[in-house]
């Protein structure tokens, strides 16, 4: 039995996990579901050993576990399996399974013997191996997956946790995978399934424990709830979801053209392929698509951050000084700079940068008052214009991006996987302000590009399919995850 | 003439090389460090100092691997224990180590110009190899360290590439968050390498002192660490490239003493300026860091 | 900003403690040495004078190294961008002397700049178009440029008696002339504190010292928001080199008059400790430079009266960067916000030294 008794930690300010209680018993799936935030990727880190709780402990079979160490979690039998990918791009896939657990750990390396077992380990699974030798560079995301489930089970461990493994797999693809975790709880494991995907939750887990900011607010089973239930105790509050049947029936004219818009990378080989579509005034069309098939260079494109090979990107709003914004995804890695000010993080929009320069002198009492009017509109959290964006949590911080793009007074918005990472309010509240935006009197243009076809589904009009670097419509009365899911795994994997 | 010549490169690279190998283990490990410098001119120094002063070549050597290690321990407590920028603190690393050998220096041998010397370690023929004609000489008649330097070479690609704690280094440098959740512990293998390389750097500053000169000037190191940077660059992280590219600049810096001899109208500045010229020209054909390990010069820092 | 100005004083603080250490393994006193440098940069007007004398191409090179740090550009090679730049001055200024004055300066002045320019350019087009790493090649280039002096000094620059390897002094009115004499206050110290005041308005009130700024601090964001790296990078590096090429120059028409051997002691790397003790700011580099230039100036007499070699400076210069680093790690911020509050001040040098990637 897998035990957490009271487990408490803070980062800074922020109190992650207040006196958790945990309990996961062998042969059970349980899964811990909770808002992004909600604390459930820092329990697992304490379980796995990255983290050091504050306070409590964690027991497995009654032994407690060496806290902060990662090397005492997996020789005491816990496995993870993490969120943002853990595998090292340029070594071959035999070379990250040799640092998992197929090593016997002493005499010589020996990488056949270790590709071997893992061939046989992964045959038993229904995994598919890559070519022999092959770097993990080029795999695809789902590939990805199966090899970091692969080397943590390779620990031959007692207590698998994943944190999201199915954010990233295309619906097909979700089916096998939880027959793959109904495997292995058969085996005697203990699996413990962390995800805020409550369906998932109810067809899978055996038991679920529902977190809210830190806390466990609900222990129950499938039986005994519902998604409407599990989502209620996540939130606290019912989230009244934007009204989504507010879909105005005609769009306007196109203000955003793509023609045949190509891209081939240094070494030749085509990222994206003559991709052509618009997207009109007051509508919102949604690109659905698995990670990696072209959608970040998409964005790269429109944000003007890249010239294409060949193709065109055209605004076709007459409107003197129409502007496309875009939101990048990942927002700490791109979108913020995390050690300048907030409104220094406003400016780097360089249509807004434009607006406080003048002969390439910049106004910089002109840009702190634009960035107090958008704190205050937005309601972004921040002790003011001067606060370094670092300090931000990370809510607030998509908040002073969605800002950002909207305080150009744009004609289209591009937006990529922007909910991600978002709890269920801030969600709405994204929701929320990209309909006002596109069915509201300025009859904006949305693009959201996204891996959720939830969100997708949720509030976008027409959806085009992106795979390989091609795009295709869907029909519009298309709305079944199942056949969309299958257009999206195209013919990769 | 050209034996002479071939000789000297191969004196000349070996320092260099043998820098370059620490370099390297380093590097893989995620880190660069610039205070590489700094760590040979240590390593030069104390040899000297301890040479001179108790009579031993032995413990001079010693001696130069222990300062070599206690400038790279200070490098690593700031880049690896408290994850700081990389290039600002090897660089003020080595211009520490520039300012505390000079000061000791002063101290222990002062301005009167006196000549300490030691006696350079003695040369080791090997046998019937050495008389080979040409290839005998330039191949086979060096001392210790030199043959040590090109040993060690391909000891460390296998190591590098083949072993389990080669793997486990390559991750680090690769990407450390990774490294840590599996349990490889990425701060001590950092630490490990450093001090292995701080060694290294340190005994081929004292080459530099002790085989080499015969004796201290200041700054005597004189950019040969810089210059061992770019040879790990250059050979694009791999041991035999590393090999190939010390020699090459061991050549440039060969040349100086050959070409002054000759008397040519040259100035003698462009062959003192010639390893450092060619360094950058090789860069610019071959400097990419496409080679370079992903997470090279990114702190890390286990939260 | 009270915590900006108090983190270097603790710096120096801890520095003092850290070098009484390596004094005491000296057999020095580190109490005669803190006095004989104090008294050597203060202890009489012509000592201070001459502390800002010595401080005036710290200010130069200090504001190169602080304008491309702040882009995440380690330009390590302000010596050897200072170096030509004196070399270009000291071989137009003997040929100045039909001109007027203000012409004569204006055209020697310049001259550092372009020689300073070319050098630092060089290392940023390498950077920029050919991915390699600012930090070596700077560092090659000071060795270039520390021969290119030898080789003009002892041959084509050389002055005709041949009798010393100098080269030939500059014309009259090519030197910047003293105010105030014996005392050596010159324009260009002027000039210096106007170059502060400039390079802080282009840094912090300019749309392209914004750029530098965020390309410094994240250079994903900054490529994602348009702007163009490699051009800036190249500019960036090319105005730092002018800024050490005009500090050359300014050294020459002003102190030196003619060219020799070693004329910078060390001036570009003493920038680096010199930029981060100001944070970076070209403001701060003015206090900076004194405190490091009173620091030259005193080295002089703590040899003379204390037996202490003047590489001591060095030692100190070295642990100063150290030490302003270690307090910017973020194992301090938790007790940083205790005191200053949670306004999350960011660390002096961007920390990732962002590597050029292919």
């Amino acid at each position: 039995m897998l035990r957490a008794n009271a487990i408490t930690k803070r980062f800074g300010r922020t109190l992650a996990l207040d006196a958790v209680d945990f309990q996961a018993l062998p042969g059970e799936i349980h899964a811990l579901v909770g808002e992004n935030g909600a604390g459930k990727t820092t329990l697992m880190n304490v379980l796995a050993g990255s983290l050091a709780a504050d306070h409590g402990e964690a027991i497995l079979d009654g032994l407690p576990l060496q806290a902060g160490s990662p090397r005492a979690a997996l020789a005491a039998g816990i496995a993870a399996v993490h969120q943002s990918p853990m595998l090292f791009e340029r070594m071959t896939w035999e070379e990250n399974l040799a640092l998992g657990g197929f090593d016997t750990g002493t005499g010589a390396l020996d990488l056949d013997a270790i590709a071997a077992r893992a061939r046989s380990l992964g045959a038993k699974l229904g995994f598919e191996m890559p070519p022999d030798g092959a770097t993990v560079e080029n795999r695809s995301v789902a590939e990805r997956v199966r090899l970091e489930v692969l080397r943590a089970l390779s620990f031959n461990p007692r207590v698998l946790i994943l944190d999201e493994p199915t954010s990233v797999l295309a619906p097909s693809q979700l089916a096998p995978f939880l027959d793959l975790l109904r495997n292995l709880r058969g085996e005697g494991r203990i699996v413990v399934l962390i995800t805020h995907k409550l369906a998932e939750a109810i067809a899978v887990a055996d038991r679920i424990t529902v977190l809210r900011r830190g806390r466990v607010v609900a222990r129950t089973t499938p039986a005994e709830t519902s998604e409407e239930n599990l989502a209620g105790l996540m939130i606290g509050e019912i989230i009244a979801q934007p009204a989504l049947s507010a879909t105005p029936s005609h769009s306007g004219a196109p203000v955003l053209q793509i023609e045949d818009l190509t891209l081939d990378d240094h070494t030749g080989r085509r990222i994206l392929d003559r991709l052509s579509f618009r997207v009109a005034a007051g509508e919102i069309v949604g690109i659905a698509g698995v990670d990696g098939n072209g959608q970040t260079e998409l964005v790269e494109l429109l944000a003007g951050a890249r010239q294409p090979s060949s193709g065109k990107i055209k605004l076709l709003d007459g409107s003197p000084g129409a502007t496309m914004a875009v939101i990048p995804q990942n927002r700490d890695l791109d979108g913020l700079i995390l050690d300048m000010r907030l409104w220094e993080n406003l400016i780097l929009a360089r249509r807004l940068r434009e607006q406080v320069t003048s002969h390439g002198w910049l106004n910089a009492s002109h840009a702190i008052d634009l960035c107090r009017e958008l704190i205050d509109r937005f309601r972004i959290r921040a002790p003011g214009p001067e606060t370094t964006a670092g300090a931000l949590s990370g809510g607030n911080r998509q908040r002073l991006e969605v800002a950002r793009a909207f305080a150009s007074r744009p004609k289209v918005i591009v937006a990529h996987n922007i909910c991600r990472g978002l709890d269920l309010a801030a969600t709405a509240e994204v929701h929320r302000t990209m309909l006002d935006f596109a069915f509201g009197p300025g009859r904006g243009a949305v693009l959201l590009i996204s891996s959720d076809l939830d969100e997708l589904l949720a509030i976008c009009g027409r959806l085009l399919i992106i795979s390989r670097g091609k795009i295709r419509e869907t029909d519009p009365g298309e709305r079944d995850p199942q056949r969309l899911g299958l257009l999206m795994a195209g013919a990769r994997d | 003439m050209l034996e002479a010549f071939l000789i000297s490169s191969i004196t000349m690279a070996t320092p260099i090389l043998l820098a370059a190998l620490g370099e390297l283990l380093v590097e893989e490990s995620g880190v660069i460090n610039i205070g590489i410098e700094g760590a040979m001119l240590a390593g030069a120094f104390a040899a000297l100092a301890i040479a001179y002063f108790s009579g031993s070549t032995a413990l001079g050597l010693g001696g130069g691997v222990a300062a070599g290690v206690a400038i790279n321990a200070i490098f690593a407590v700031l880049v690896v224990n408290l994850a700081v920028n990389q290039v600002v603190t090897g660089t003020a690393v080595s211009i520490l180590a520039l300012g505390l050998t000079g000061v000791f220096y002063r101290k222990l041998f002062g301005v009167t110009g006196k000549a300490f010397m030691v006696a350079p370690i003695a040369k080791i023929p090997l046998g019937p190899l050495a008389r080979i004609p040409l290839l005998g000489p330039v191949l086979f008649n060096h001392n210790a360290l030199v043959y040590f330097t090109f040993i060690l070479a391909p000891a460390l690609w296998y190591v590098i590439a083949h072993t389990r704690y080669g793997l486990r280094l390559r991750a680090c440098g690769e990407r450390p968050e990774a490294a840590d959740a599996l349990g490889l512990g990425v701060i001590a293998i950092r630490w490990q390498a450093l001090v292995v390389s701080g060694a290294m750097t340190g005994l081929a500053g004292a080459f530099l002192t002790l085989a080499y000169a015969g004796t201290f000037v200041e700054n005597i190191s004189a950019g040969r660490g810089f210059v061992a940077l770019s040879v790990v660059i250059v050979g694009r992280w791999n041991s035999w490239g590393l090999v190939a590219a010390s020699v090459l600049f061991g050549a440039a810096m060969a040349l100086q003493f050959g070409l002054q001899a000759l008397g040519t109208i040259v100035p003698y500045q462009l062959f003192l300026a010639l390893p450092y010229a060619l360094t950058l020209v090789v860069l610019a054909g071959f400097g990419g860091q496409a080679a370079a390990p992903s997470a090279l010069g990114e702190p890390y820092r286990r939260d | 900003m009270l915590s900006s100005i108090a983190k270097p004083f603790a710096a120096l603080a801890l520095a003092a403690a850290l070098i009484s250490i390596v004094l005491a393994a000296l057999g020095a006193s580190p109490l005669g040495v803190f006095a004989a440098l104090g008294e050597g940069a203060f202890g009489s007007w012509y000592a201070c004078v001459d502390t800002v004398v010595k401080s005036t191409p710290l200010v130069f090179t200090g504001l190169a190294v602080a304008l491309a740090f702040s882009g995440a550009l380690w330009n390590i090679g302000a010596d050897g961008q200072l170096t030509i730049g004196a070399i270009a001055a000291g071989a137009i200024g003997p040929h100045l002397g039909n001109f007027p004055h203000p012409i004569a300066i204006a055209g020697i002045l310049a001259a550092g700049c372009l020689g300073g320019a070319v050098w630092g350019g060089l290392a940023g087009w390498l950077r920029a178009r050919r991915d390699v790493n600012e930090v070596i090649s700077t560092i090659m280039l000071n060795f270039v440029a520390v021969q290119a002096l030898s080789w003009v000094v002892h041959g084509p620059l050389m002055e005709p008696s041949r009798a010393y390897p100098t080269s030939s002094p500059i014309a009259r009115a090519a030197q910047l002339e003293f105010y105030f004499a014996p005392s050596r206050i010159n324009l260009g110290m002027l000039l210096a504190v106007v170059l502060a005041a400039v390079c802080y308005l282009l840094l912090f009130r300019t749309g392209a010292g914004f750029e530098l700024r965020a390309m410094g601090r994240n250079r994903r964001a900054a490529t994602f928001f348009g702007v163009r790296i490699p051009a800036l990078t190249f500019w960036v590096m090319t105005l730092s080199g002018a800024l050490a090429g005009l500090g050359g120059a300014v050294q020459v028409s002003a102190i030196s008059h003619r060219l020799y051997e070693k004329l910078s002691p060390g001036w570009g790397f003493e920038a680096i400790a010199v930029a981060l003790v100001a944070r970076l700011n070209p403001l701060g580099i003015i206090p900076a430079a004194i405190l490091f230039g009173a620091l030259d100036n005193g080295s002089q007499a703590m040899q003379r009266t204390q037996g202490v070699s003047p590489e001591l400076v060095q030692v100190i210069q070295g642990l100063v960067i150290l030490i302003i680093l270690a307090f910017d790690t973020p194992a301090w911020s938790a007790v940083r916000e205790q005191i200053f509050g949670a306004t999350g001040e960011a660390a002096a040098v961007p920390p990732v030294a962002e590597m050029p990637d292919a």
